[in-house]
């Protein structure tokens, strides 16, 4: 056991104990403590609780590398995973809290006035959720095994577990709470490396104002190698697959289920959007950070390790050539390693800064920590969004609507247990690569969620009718352009699957104006109730007249 | 609980909903704008970068972020022209969920 060993797993212990530790302190206690946090989390908390839940394993550990490799067409995910805080904050999360339901199903079931599409929407809860879950438990898996030198799928069990623990105790109370001490471990340990790094390479502290510089000096090392471009647009897919997947990253984004369901969790539209606001400046720091990561690492690999004679590289390289995540051969046999000889795996460029900027085991401890509290905070929202899908939308709305607090709270939480070992278990094996399957999660979010709400807040002649056949022909062509894109080689304009959201969106829009319009309008009070959602909590629309509650008198009866 | 002018009412809906079209427009512009006319931009240097990189990697997520801040502030403001009471609301939107 090195010293690195214990560092790394005091932290990690550390970390967890907090983590239960809080969990315990705010156990929940009622039903609505359990899927809305009792409604009381202030804003600028909540901002934080939303980070938390919103950075995955994902973001931490591969968002830098994904941006260093695809160059300028990586920075689609950067606009598109921002970009889709606008949507949501303005067109749907004060409406939604204004109506003042438990989760998205609900919502839909209720506007719309169908058990039909809330049983729907619930499945698609479950699905999405449950796919994006298996990203968040093999991710856990790996930083656990690395860390403990355990086998990962010992890792993997171990972060199923502790999630299963934590948020079936704690209930949205408790992860809220939760992920905001997640929030500050993982932000504290991506912005320590890539300050240290911006110091050596630029005598800088801003990461953020000095990169600049670095990429100008690599656009020469660019034209000296001739290599294409690192800042030239487009190399890796067509424009319109860049359009295509930043559009359906933001429209999944603001339909994601388990990050609308944090909006539910504070006192009023006012309070909605400020959490918005919060909530992307507390992502932002992370994801204006990534590109600065990108472009360290790329410059230190082009003018330090390519073109040096193949048997005098750097030091820290060879732990990375040994686990397989940097590959370097001679292949022209000239004894230099030049750059087209080198292979870099997109997780090695977060996860081995500490050690390239030599910020000793402190910091590499830290990160770990970190690479934790992200997976675990997705994870753990993950798991109440499902739960409450099983639990209140499926089983209480529709099979027992006569089951006590106690009996539902029994229900929510056994069904987190259950979702996440499941989740665990699949994460095992998991089929196929695992950033493929979350891109998938977000098409049909954007092919589901995003036009119901959108319509349902909006548009008050949507009907059920509508709703139903805009979801289910929204999943259904998302899936099939998946499949056609991936398997069958048809795209359209280079817009490969990852785009799909595009046309899922589209379609499912046209689907639910023609048929609301081809059947009849929802029934009077629906209708009134959409209306009621411009105002603010204290205006009231009834029978055409606006009432303002200015709390002097009794409400007049209806 | 009095009766207002549906007028007044849909004043207020009516510059919550003008100013929330031009943030969506500035962010549309700053994203998928930049992304439609990229050739062109990156004849153009800011700070080391250039333009059209910047404006992906920096320039639309500030944008984003000032935007989301702009609507928290401003909308308070027009919230409190009309008379709207932030503690009213409070009491009201707890009162009005279904809690079930």
């Amino acid at each position: 056991m090195d010293t690195q060993f214990l560092v790394s797993l005091a932290f990690i212990l550390g970390t967890f104990g907090l983590y239960i530790g809080i969990a315990i302190y705010n156990q929940a206690k009622a039903t609505s403590d359990f899927y809305v946090a009792g409604r009381g989390v202030p804003p600028i908390y909540n901002g934080m609780a939303i980070g938390a839940d919103w950075m995955s394993a994902a973001s931490f550990i591969g968002m830098a590398g994904t941006v260093m490799i695809m160059g300028y067409d990586g920075l689609g995910y950067i606009m598109g995973w921002t970009g889709g805080y606008l949507l949501l904050t303005f067109l749907m999360a004060p409406q939604l809290r204004k109506y003042g339901r438990y989760t998205v199903p609900e919502f839909i079931g209720d506007r719309y006035g169908s058990s039909t599409a809330r049983l729907i929407a619930a499945g698609a809860t479950i699905i999405i959720s449950f796919t994006y879950s298996i990203g968040q438990m093999s991710g856990s898996g790996v930083v656990i095994g690395r860390l403990l030198e355990v086998d990962y799928r010992i890792g993997t069990i171990i972060g199923a577990c502790l999630i299963a623990f934590y948020a079936a105790l704690g209930g949205m109370k408790g992860i809220t709470w939760t992920q905001v001490a997640q929030y500050i471990v993982l932000i504290v340990a991506y912005l320590v490396p890539v300050i240290f790094m911006s110091l050596q390479l630029t005598n800088n502290p801003a990461p953020w104002l000095s990169y600049g510089t670095v990429i100008e000096e690599m656009r020469a090392l660019d034209r000296e190698f001739g290599i294409s471009e690192y800042v030239v647009p487009f190399t890796e897919g067509t424009k319109w697959q860049f359009l295509a997947l930043m559009f359906t990253l933001m429209a999944g984004t603001a339909g994601l289920p388990h990050v609308i369901v944090r909006f539910y969790t504070v006192s009023t539209m006012k309070a909605a959007r400020w959490s918005g606001a919060w909530a992307l400046l507390f992502i932002g720091l992370l994801y204006l950070s990534a590109p600065a990561y990108a472009a360290f690492s790329r410059f230190i690999l082009m003018s330090q390790v390519a073109g040096s004679p193949i048997d005098q590289l750097p030091a820290w390289t060879t732990s990375w050539v040994d686990t397989g995540m940097l590959q370097v051969a001679d292949t022209d046999g000239d004894g230099i390693l030049q750059w087209q000889e080198l292979q870099i795996a997109n997780d090695i460029v977060v996860m081995a800064t500490p050690e390239i900027a030599n910020l000793g085991v402190f910091v590499i401890g830290l990160m770990a920590a970190g690479a934790m509290a992200a997976a675990l905070s997705t994870a753990g929202g993950l798991m109440i969004a499902i739960s409450a899908a099983l639990s209140h939308d499926i089983y209480f709305r529709s099979i027992n609507p006569n089951a006590s607090d106690k009996k539902r709270l029994a229900v929510g939480r056994w069904s987190i247990v259950i979702a996440s070992l499941a989740a665990g278990l699949i994460a095992l094996n998991p089929p196929g690569a695992i950033t493929q399957i979350v891109a998938w999660a977000f098409a049909l979010a954007s092919g589901s969620f995003f036009p119901a709400l959108l319509l349902g807040v909006w548009w008050k002649r949507s009907n059920a009718q509508g709703v139903i056949a805009g979801m289910l022909v929204g999943l259904s062509v998302t899936l099939g352009y998946i499949f056609a894109a991936k398997y069958g080689g048809f795209t359209i304009l280079g817009i490969i699957d990852t785009g799909a959201g595009v046309f899922g969106a589209t379609a499912a829009i046209l689907a639910n104006v023609i048929v609301s319009l081809a059947t009849k309008p929802p029934s009077k009070k629906i209708q009134e109730e959409v209306i009621d959602l411009r105002y603010p909590e204290q205006m009231t629309y009834r029978d055409g007249e606006v009432w303002i509650d200015d709390g002097n008198d009794v409400p007049p009866s209806r | 609980m009095r009766k207002i002018d549906k007028k007044v009412a849909d004043s207020y809906f009516k510059t919550r909903t003008t100013l929330i079209m031009i943030y969506l427009a500035i962010g549309f512009v700053v994203s998928y704008g930049c992304v439609l006319f990229a050739e062109p931009l990156s004849n153009i240097t800011f700070n080391g970068f250039p333009l059209h990189y910047y404006m992906g990697a920096q320039g639309a997520v500030l944008t984003f972020i000032i935007l989301l801040f702009v609507n928290a502030v401003v909308s308070d403001r027009v919230d409190r022209k009309y008379g709207i009471d932030e503690a009213r609301n409070e009491s009201i939107g707890s009162g009005k969920t279904v809690d079930h």
